[in-house]
């Protein structure tokens, strides 16, 4: 039997060995345990997803033939204004073809729009993500931008085999560089707080002395389309304060995100068509 | 080693619940860490080898669906589950709620750790703050709540896989 006062250390003791052992396992291993974890509860996380859809579909069934009938008005209401919409789109692209071709600028990235369903968000006050239901089974690459009707969600931080990590921009590890609408200067976005009950807020820096906004004056932040990442023009929040910086050079402010980004069950992942 | 895996099917339940529940308070920016629910029962009742098992194979749980480097949650779970392990024997700890205490002590420890290794990400830590503490009382409210029925149930999983321990050394 071993002595009492080692018998109370053992668990210390393993532990350090645990630790030890920990530093010295290969980073291989590490990665082939986090993927093997990470697609062991992938199941369980899409059959919930899968039961919350049929859920869904049980309470629309619920409705009345006088609610769907209504419903069916509205949304050919909707797609007769859609394909206006797309007639349009389809001549500006045209024309943005021609001018491209007469002044020989370089085109925009070509994207491919791959919609999916978000499985599980996981919005704490260390970490913002969303899991969503395709993977590496839809082509789906690291790092391709998200976004919504309501402008960016995000990037795809991790590829699995049939889900996907997306990095929310409420995240406060992402950055990316935006700019004012209506002004050409890029700005520094960075995901940041997210208060309980309260839309998600992110700060900018390095903002010019001359724009200005308030709560009551919003501007909108754009993406700038530097960084290659997201494409120019996505909407990623309301500037609602700017204030000169401590340098006197720039200045910082608060921008309000989307509140909708916190409630997301579809986004669509643009998924570059001829990848560099 | 079967124990720990019979241990570990009861945290993956417990880990689903959990993800379901955050999916649910998403809009509201409300989150549930339940960390010590996944210490607890393992450090009090089985035996060393099979506790650190379960509390190992839950961390690695853990650690490949966030965004954390890859040992974090397992290596801040059996540094709890080290300390809780050695306290036991002063413990009334076939006490269910000597269980919960344990329980919320230990997430306590765990989710300020996790606080202070993540805080320097945000723009502004002190604003940080607020949200944290109100996820820490909602995380505590429902261990306190569930922790009972998912120690009971650990229990008779062990009971229905006949792996339950004899003595509680």
């Amino acid at each position: 039997m071993p002595p009492k006062r080692f018998d109370q250390a053992r668990p210390f003791v393993v532990l350090g060995l645990v630790l030890a052992g920990w530093l010295v396992v290969p980073v291989v291993l590490k990665t082939f345990l986090r993927a093997s974890f990470f697609e062991f509860q992938a199941p369980l996380t899409l059959s919930a997803s899968y039961a919350r859809d049929l859920q869904e579909y049980w309470s629309l069934r619920l409705h009345t033939n006088d609610e769907l009938i209504q419903a069916g008005r509205d949304l050919g209401r909707l797609t007769a204004s859609y394909e206006d919409k797309v007639q349009e789109n389809a001549s500006l692209r045209d024309e943005i073809a021609r001018l491209e071709a007469q002044l020989r600028l370089p085109s925009f990235g070509e994207f491919r729009a791959e919609p999916a369903r978000v499985v599980r968000r996981d919005f704490s006050g260390w970490w913002q993500q969303i899991v969503i239901r395709k993977g590496a089974n839809f082509g789906i690459p690291v790092g391709a931008p998200v976004i919504f009707a309501g402008g960016v969600v995000g990037r795809v931080l991790e590829v699995h085999a049939y889900t996907a990590v997306v990095e929310l921009i409420s995240d406060p590890n992402v950055r990316l560089a935006g700019v004012v609408e209506g002004d050409d200067r890029p700005v520094s976005f960075q995901g940041g707080n997210n208060p309980t009950f309260g839309p998600a807020q992110g700060v900018i820096e390095f903002v010019p002395l001359d724009i200005y906004a308030s709560a009551t004056a919003p501007k909108t932040l754009l993406t700038s389309g530097l960084g290659g990442v997201f494409p120019p023009g996505l909407v990623i929040g309301q500037i609602t304060q700017v204030e000169p910086g401590a340098d006197g050079l720039f200045k910082t402010g608060e921008v309000r995100l989307d509140p909708r980004l916190s409630s997301l069950n579809e986004v669509t992942v643009l998924v570059p068509v001829n990848p560099e | 080693m079967v124990r720990a895996l019979v241990i570990f099917l009861t945290q993956l339940l417990l880990w689903v619940i959990l993800a379901q529940a955050n999916h649910s308070l998403a809009p509201l920016h409300v989150y549930l860490f339940g960390g010590g629910l996944f210490v607890a029962f393992a450090a009090l009742r089985l035996p060393l080898r099979d506790g650190y098992g379960a509390v190992l194979l839950g961390g690695m749980l853990f650690d490949a669906t966030t965004p954390v480097r890859f040992g974090t949650h397992t290596l801040l779970f059996a540094v709890a589950f080290a300390v809780i392990f050695n306290m036991r024997d002063r413990l009334p700890r076939e006490e269910t709620i000597v269980r919960v205490m344990v329980a919320l002590l230990a997430n306590l420890g765990l989710f300020l750790v996790l606080s202070f290794l993540r805080i320097g990400d945000a723009p502004a830590p002190a604003a940080a703050w607020g949200r944290l503490f109100f996820d820490l009382l909602c995380s505590q409210a429902v261990i306190a709540l569930i922790g009972p029925w998912f120690f009971a149930l650990q229990d008779r999983t062990l009971a229905l896989a006949r792996t339950e321990p004899v003595t509680l050394d």
